[in-house]
């Protein structure tokens, strides 16, 4: 994501809330201290899919809003 | 004045403390830059002293640490050996396997920041292992020797200090492993009947190599009564043979540590060390009903459907993929006892020689004195 980033395509991480600060740690040694983490609820691995969609549906509106962001 | 002095000197490289232990215990403690022992405390003189054996550039870094990608400069390095409670001697092995970790096969920055328990296991061969004092006998995997102890101790120093393996942000595992403390061997060359690893893999008996794998903690393997190969192999398949293993899913090395009885039984029945493997490979497995039906469907039919898409249930989980994946090595002392080192699966062991600036094998740590 730090490389498409730097190439100028718009990209975001999912990241769950037990893993943000690694993410946000991770985005500034890569250069790209701005990149969007689309914050869900941790665990994301071993769901059922009621629970996956419950958090793409978290994600989905943070992402919309970046693509916004960026569009204008 | 030394150019470490001058490094030192620098604006922002030292910190002026309160000379009571308990003082700059809390201190260190405070800022996150211990494993939570208490630590000699890196001044000056003391990393000075601690380059004594280093022959090589000190503005050249060893490696880059991640998750953080810290650089990690023979001075800041010499500080973490100096905290770890290191003898100059020790400071060359503790460099070279930051080096050896440091190659990307290794895959240092998967196994610093991931969930799964794994530390570097570094297990020593040659002469300046012995040279050193670095335990291959009894215990040789637990408490009490300094080199074993420092040695390791620093090697995670440095990982959390520079590369910022710090639980909960650079460092994710679950639970962790008491081994994050320091998991350090010799190979009891004297004791075993076969080759030594770095013989095995092509290195002079007289070079002094370490060997790094990112491993668990070891299990140990119980054996006093079989007294034949097949007896005591039976017992290793066994120990190896689990589901919650990092080993059934990835392309792995995991390693069997054979106590030199277990070792010296197993030889007498004929086995050399690619028979053992070879015994191994085709014993140690799992029928595929053994895990979980989710396991099954989402990882094996799934993300292994090369190898289990239609795979019949009663079909066999491998520990490790070819017979010389697996990494054989004899250590310990007196006893029927052998060990399993599973580990995180996506690593691959990588083995360097210790040299001098000139490229020569370095016969003694004292090849290497300034």
């Amino acid at each position: 994501m730090a490389q498409l980033t730097k190439r100028g395509v718009m990209a975001a991480v999912v990241c769950s809330d037990t893993f943000m600060k690694l993410g946000t740690a991770q985005a500034k040694v890569f250069g790209v201290p701005d990149l969007p983490l689309l914050k869900i609820q941790h665990p994301l691995g071993g769901l059922a899919k009621d629970k996956v969609r419950e958090r793409a549906a978290v994600a989905l509106p943070q992402l919309l809003k970046f693509v916004k962001e960026k569009q204008s | 004045m030394s150019a470490v002095r001058n490094m030192l000197d620098a604006p922002g490289a030292m910190l002026e403390v309160d000379d009571d232990p308990e003082a700059l215990y809390e201190l260190l403690c405070s800022k996150g830059w211990s494993d939570g022992l208490p630590v000699i405390p890196p001044t000056a003189e003391r990393v000075e002293r601690m380059l004594k054996y280093y022959d090589r550039a000190l503005e050249e870094p060893i490696a880059k640490i991640p998750p953080r990608y810290g650089a990690a400069t023979p001075v800041r390095v010499a500080a973490n050996a100096v905290m770890a409670g290191c003898k100059p001697e020790y400071f060359p092995l503790v460099v070279l396997a930051i080096e050896a970790m440091a190659e990307d096969r290794y895959n240092l920055y998967g196994t610093q920041a991931t969930t799964h328990p794994c530390t570097p296991f570094l297990i020593f061969n040659g002469p300046v292992a012995r040279e050193l004092g670095i335990n291959a006998g009894q215990n040789a995997m637990g408490n009490y020797f300094r080199a074993n102890a420092a040695i390791g101790r620093a090697v995670r120093l440095t990982l959390v200090n520079i590369g910022a393996a710090i639980p909960g942000v650079g460092d994710m595992a679950t639970a962790g492993t008491p081994a994050k403390f320091t998991f350090c061997v010799a190979e009891n060359e004297a004791a075993s009947p076969w080759e030594p690893l770095h013989v095995e893999l092509g290195f002079p008996k007289d070079a002094s190599t370490v060997t790094v794998i990112a491993a668990e903690g070891p299990h140990n393997i119980n054996d006093h009564e079989s007294i034949t190969a097949e007896g005591i192999l039976t017992m290793i398949a066994g120990t190896m043979t689990i589901t919650g293993s990092n080993n059934a899913y990835y392309v792995g090395q995991p390693c069997v540590a054979f106590g030199p009885e277990h070792a010296q039984t197993v030889a007498a029945g004929g086995f050399s060390k690619a028979d053992v493997k070879k015994w191994l490979f085709d014993r140690a497995t799992l029928p595929l009903n053994r895990f979980s039906s989710e396991t099954i469907e989402r990882r094996f039919r799934r993300k292994l459907a090369e190898d289990y898409a239609d795979a019949s249930t009663d079909a066999a989980v491998r520990m490790f993929k070819k017979p010389e994946d697996l990494l054989v090595i004899v250590t310990g002392g007196a006893g029927k006892h052998s060990a399993y080192i599973p580990t995180f699966g996506n690593t691959r062991a990588v083995t360097r020689a210790l040299t001098r600036a000139d490229g020569a094998l370095a016969k003694s740590v004292e090849d290497l004195r300034k």
